[in-house]
Order: C-alpha cells, then structure tokens, then sequence
C-alpha cells in the first residue's frame, strides 16, 4: 500500500488519493450504520409516517384509505371518549410524574449511603420494573380488593370505617393505578438517580459542610443542582411514559368501572384493533405524539433557560 | 490493500441461491389440479383445549380423502387482530373462522369473503344462525356451531337446600325467589356455596335483555330495555347471594372454578360450558356432583314452550383471495359442517352444533358425563337464539360503550337510571350520528 501526502496542490495526485481515501471512510461509516437505519426506516420512520397520513383518511385496514382532510380531526373535538380519556391521561400524569420521581429520587438518596444490605434493597426496589406487568396487576389487584384485600383490612385496623373500593370504585380506581404505576418504575429511574449522585464532587459536600450547611441545605444547593441533568432526563422519560400509559391500566381496570381510567392509550386501541377505525385511531395517536412533543419541547426550553 | 475474500462469481451464486430459495417459498399459492389432491389451510385457536377443528377436519377427510385441511394457528384473544393482519397482508388460509359476529361486517365489507350462497342454499332450514351471515341477500359464511345461553344448577345443592330445581320454564320472578330460597337454604344447611354466580361480562346482564325485551334495538341508542336486567343483578349483588362484581373483578374469579368447584348453585352461561365442564369433571379439575341445564329464565310465561335465549353463532367462510382451483373443495366443506354430519361430529365431543337435528342431539347426549335429564335435553334442543351481536358495522362500538356502562352499573359507580341514559347519548354522538 502507497502511503499519501496531505496538503498536496488541488488536483494532482496526492489530492485525489485524499478525496478517495475520505470517500472511503465514509463509505466505511456509512456501512456500519445502514443496517441499524434500515431497520429504523422500515420498522419505525416508515409506520410514523404512514400514521400521519392514515390519520387524514377513512380505513378499515382493507382495501384503500379514503381521504377525508381533516374530518377526523374535527369529530375529537366532539368526541366526549376523547375528551374523557385526555383528562384521564393528564390525572395519571400529573400525579404519577411527580411522585415517581420525588420517591425514586428519595429512594436514591437513601440507597447512595454505605448501609449494610444495600445492594440487596437495590435489587428489591428494582424487582417490580423487571417483573410481569400481568402478574403485577393481578396481585396488587387482590391487594386493593374491597373486602377481603389486605390494603383494606389494614386501614380498618388503622380505624378507617369506610376504606376506598379501588379498582372496583370510578373515584379510587385512578388513585390504585397511580399507586402500582409509581411502585413499578420507582426502582428504574431510582438508579438513574444512583447513577446521576455519583457525580455529584464530594469536595462540594465537604466545602458546604464547612460553612455549615446543614443536610437539607446541602441537599438543596448541592445535591440537586448537580443532579440537574439526571432530572431533567427523567422528566422528560416519565412524561412522555406517562402520556404513553396502557398495559398497566389495561390489565388492572380495562379502563373501568365505566370510563374513569380510559386513557389515550387504550382509547387508540379501542378505536383501532376492536372498532377497526384506523384512520380515527391515527388521528388519536398523532394528537398523542404531538401532546408528548410538546410537553417536551416546553421541558427543553425551561431547562435551556435554567442553564443559560 | 487486501482483497474480498469473496469473488464477484461466488456474491452471485449466492445471489441467485436465495431468490430461488424465496420463489421456492411461495410456491405454495399454486394452483390446484383439476381432480387432484388439494391442500386447504384453515385458521384456528388454542387447538390443545378447543378440540372441533381438529374433529372436522378429521370427519370430513375421512369422506373426502382428496382433501386436506392444515391449520394455522393463531392467538385465542387476538384471533380477528392477527387474522386482519394476515387477510391485509395476503397471507391468510384459505378458510377462515368468523369467532364472533362482532367483526364479520368488518371481514364482508372488506371483501374479504367469498360468496357462498350456493353453499347455504344448499342447507336445509334447520342450520341456526344462518340468516346472520346473509347481506344485501348474498351469503358470505356459514355458521357450524352455534352457542346459546343456559341456566346451569347444581342438583346436589338444591338437595341440600331443599328448593325444587329449575322447571324449565322458571320467570325472572321465579328465579329470584328461587336464588333467595337457595340462599337461605344453604346457609340452613351449613353450606359455603352461595346462590348464584354473575361472571362479569356484559353479556349475562345484556345479552338476554335485548334478546327478550320486545322492540329492544342495539341500534337504537335506547338502552332503557337493560333497567329491570340491571336493578335485578344488583339487587341480587346486594343481598349477597352472589358474588359482587368488584370481587369478581378485582380477585379475577374463574366462572369454571365458581360451579366445577360447587362454590354456586346456580350460573347463566353459555352452551360451551357443557363440554368444559364435563372434561374437568373427568381430570378431576372439577369436583364431581350432579348438575344438568335449564333453559335461561323468561321474562314471561310466552317464552314456556320455546325459550328465548341469546348467542353468537361461530361460521366458517372462503377468503376472497383463495386459489380458484380450490374453491370448489372449500365450499364442499363449508357444507359439510354446516351440515348434519358436521353436527355430528361436533355433537359427539359435545360442542353445540347450528344444525340441530334429532341424530344430532342423540350424538351429544350419547356423550359421556353429559347430563341425559328431560330438561337439559329440551333446554338443548328446543330455543330460540337471538343474536348478541347484530349484524351491523356500529355493532362493535356501541358494545364498547355498553361494555363500559356494564363496570360503571355493576361497581355500583353510577346508578342504573344514569348510566343507561349517558350510554344512550354516547351511542348518539359517538357512533350513531357521527358516522
């Protein structure tokens, strides 16, 4: 192999053997990324966008979709389904984003310590992530049943004379779904947090213990300030799982009783693979993806804000 | 620089290799000889525990060895979602199973279903359930098995009891007094079981509303016929002679387990249960104990000599797509189990068959462990079946709002009057009129 001089007079020899060996490494990088794209293009991007565009038609999956503009659209701002199950979503979000992080986070920060036994509560608050969404319904469900669950014998002993229904009551089921929701993906984002505390410098602690910060001051102007990225990370990772709700909710109530725990998600669904209204479920899902994305553009603009 | 170690010749053959090997994989679809042996491919589920396909594949081979029947299995649950997706795909047998009549519009409208009207004209006028599959007077499928709903007892708890069992012509008012007599006769008696078991579906409140309440219409967003179905479910719920719904729901009881296990005197279920509960009573995953099957209850003495009752029938139809040279053997099966031998068939491992004839019920009560009392065999044999789900494409719609109305009543969430009216209003905006 010829070795090449760089930096030669364009167009001689020298210059064309820099252009081809440029060529090549692109080439070379190209390659290794277009099996991974491929598969992106053809099993996500392409679905995305068939899904706006089916979101402009009427289709029942056989045959070809008719346009209909914006008809589908125009019917969600009628639909009291709809309307329903929008609220439903943004209830589980605006209690389920919140409390799982202040608990993953409060979590966190009692496993960061040097307990005996740590390790082993780790694993026990990461178990529920890991383990079957069914088998996690059906047992919290025997938990919150109404007479003979043990959630309710205990707040009768506490002398709670008329304790909740949970899943089986319109008021409780949210709150019970919200409950398992939190317990689930508190061990995920709990080590994210384990993770973001081990960058978090020990000479700040030390500094601030120095001057005589107390713990919560610390935790306050140390701790969470450097935490900052990992926050804001979850966040945007809860949002948009919170938005995006639907095997939990499906298994624990179906939606029910009546509608009270329909959300987008399922809504989608019902829409879709039971009233086989594609065209409908897609318009739904395109005002989910732009909920989501919105949520997330606003999150990025405060966090910019906050950094600059 | 090195060299591939590949030569441009080798990437060729290669090349070739493995589209001869994917024309070779679709060399399936060809067509059939003329006179010849030809393969049909069917759909199915849960093959283990659901015995008939294999049953009339095996019947109908047996008088028509030229014919093959192949299954493709699908998901029990998402049977008509991964069936759409084959049927979109191109990829769905040639004969395929209509489960419920909820999604048939779906599969008719789609053109997706042969015609098979020669077929059904050729049936007799016993085959039950056929006139469902029948649009703007073309047939497109033919039912083989058609369900209906039964009041399944326990004869040894009404011995215990000491109630008199069901007479085959009981009223709802009868059957109340009945389930508080037994209530109150078992608790004499030391028994745990209780009364009655509710299972939490829609359709033991709901089906057999709009199958008796005269005028009752799924289409017309009047849903007032469901009150008196409601008030009595709930009462029953409340006077604790059965399980209440939000138990049922949240301990996810087992309708199987509640009567194989003796835990309920007396349940509203339909026609399949007869042979799931007579294969667990042989395992032994049921207990053993004397029971037999009346006819639902009535809303009046009218329904004495033919009970009203409700269910789908489950059909068999011709994908649209199927090779023509097979088309003559898949309607030459869509006969068979349409008709008396297929029922047969059907009735000697004891799955209720459309067609009903005298040698049909002696073939399903020739089965053993199937109860052979007068009243189970008029229960079987004489009814009238009223669809649960009429034919029409806002069926599976309205029946999501119901479905949803069904948990709001039965949780005790919202009362009866209430809910009935905001299903009316959803049925209106969200389906109805906005379509």
């Amino acid at each position: 192999m010829s070795t090449t001089t760089v930096g030669g007079p364009p167009g001689t020899g020298a210059d064309r053997t820099k252009r081809w060996y440029r060529a090549r490494r692109s080439l070379q990088g190209v390659s290794f990324v277009l099996p991974n794209f491929l598969g992106f293009g053809l099993l996500t991007l392409g679905p995305v966008v068939a899904l706006f565009y089916i979101s402009f038609t009427n289709w029942n999956v056989f045959g070809k979709a008719k346009w209909i503009g914006l008809d589908n659209f125009t019917r969600l701002f009628g639909d009291a389904g709809f309307h329903r199950a929008l609220l439903n979503t943004l209830y589980y979000s605006a209690f389920h984003i919140p409390l799982t992080l202040a608990v993953s986070l409060g979590l966190a920060l009692l496993l960061n310590r040097k307990l005996r036994g740590v390790a082993f509560f780790r694993t026990a608050a990461f178990f529920p992530y890991v383990t079957s969404i069914v088998a996690i319904a059906i047992a919290w469900n025997l938990l919150f049943s109404r007479d003979a669950g043990p959630i309710n014998q205990i707040l009768g002993l506490v002398g709670v004379d008329d304790p909740p229904g949970w899943t089986a009551s319109s008021d409780w089921a949210m709150p019970a779904v919200i409950i398992v929701g939190v317990w689930r993906e508190m061990g995920y984002y709990m080590l994210l947090f384990l993770a973001g505390l081990q960058t978090v410098p020990p000479e700040l602690h030390e500094a601030a213990r120095i001057d005589g910060a107390n713990a919560w001051a610390r935790f306050r102007n140390v701790t969470l300030p450097c935490l900052r990225p990992t926050t804001f990370f979850v966040t945007v990772m809860l949002t948009i799982g919170s938005f995006k709700v639907f095997d939990l909710i499906l298994v624990m109530t179906n939606g029910g009783p009546g509608q009270s725990t329909l959300v987008l998600s399922q809504y989608i669904y019902q829409k879709g693979l039971v009233e086989n209204r594609f065209g409908y479920a897609s318009a739904i899902s395109v005002v989910l993806f732009a909920l989501c994305m919105l949520v997330t553009v606003v999150q990025f603009a405060v966090n910019r804000r906050r950094n600059a | 620089m090195q060299r591939s170690r590949y030569s441009r010749r080798a990437v060729l053959a290669a090349s070739v290799a493995a589209l001869s090997l994917v024309a070779t994989a679709c060399g399936s679809d060809e067509p059939a000889d003329a006179g010849g042996p030809v393969t049909l491919t069917m759909s199915a589920w849960s093959m283990k525990t659901t015995p008939e396909f294999a049953e009339l594949a095996e019947a109908f081979q047996a008088r028509n060895p030229e014919v093959k029947i192949e299954f493709k299995e699908y998901d029990a649950t998402n049977y008509d979602t991964q069936l759409t997706a084959d049927l979109a795909a191109g990829s769905a047998p040639d004969l395929y199973v209509l489960k419920n009549l909820k999604n048939f519009i779906t599969y008719q409208a789609g053109e997706q279903l042969l015609d098979v009207s020669d077929v059904a004209g050729g049936l007799g006028d016993e085959v039950n359930g056929l006139g469902n599959y029948k649009v703007d007077g073309v047939t497109y499928a033919v039912p083989y098995r058609q369900d209906s709903w039964y009041l399944y007892y326990n004869k040894d708890l009404f011995t215990a009891a000491g109630v008199t069992p069901p007479s085959g012509a009981w009223t709802w008012a009868e059957y109340e007094k009945a389930v508080a007599d037994l209530a109150a006769g078992l608790k004499a008696a030391g028994s745990p079981a209780k009364a009655a078991y509710q299972h939490v579906w829609q359709s033991t409140v709901q089906g057999l509303a709009l199958a008796q309440t005269p005028g009752a219409d799924l289409g017309s967003g009047d849903y007032g016929y469901l009150a008196p179905y409601y008030e009595r479910a709930l009462a029953q719920q409340k006077a604790g002679v059965q399980v209440d719904f939000g138990t049922a729901t949240t301990t996810t009881l087992q309708y199987q387990a509640q009567f194989g296990t003796q835990q309920a005197a007396t349940m509203l279920m339909g026609s399949w249960y007869v042979a799931t509960l007579v294969a667990q009573q042989k395992k032994g995953d049921a207990q053993a104990f004397q029971w037999g099957f009346a006819p639902a209850p009535q809303r009046d003495a009218s329904g004495k000599d033919k009970p009203v009752t409700f269910g789908d029938p489950t059909g068999l139809g011709v994908n649209a797509a199927i090779d023509e040279g097979k088309t003559a053997a898949a309607k030459e099966f869509l006969a068979f189990v349409a008709g008396e031998d297929g029922a047969k068939a059907l009735a000697s491992i004891g799955i209720t068959p459309a067609t009903l004839t005298e040698p049909v019920v002696q073939a399903y009560f020739g089965v053993d462990g199937v109860p052979g009392d007068e009243l189970s065999r008029f229960s079987f044999a004489t009814h009238d079946t009223r669809a649960e789900n009429p034919v029409s494409p806002q069926t599976a719609a309205l029946q999501n709002i119901l479905q949803e109305t069904h948990s709001a009543i039965m949780s005790e969430s919202t009362p009866v009057g209430e809910a009935l009216a905001k299903a009316g209003e959803r049925a209106r905006s969200e389906v109805l009129e906005s379509r």
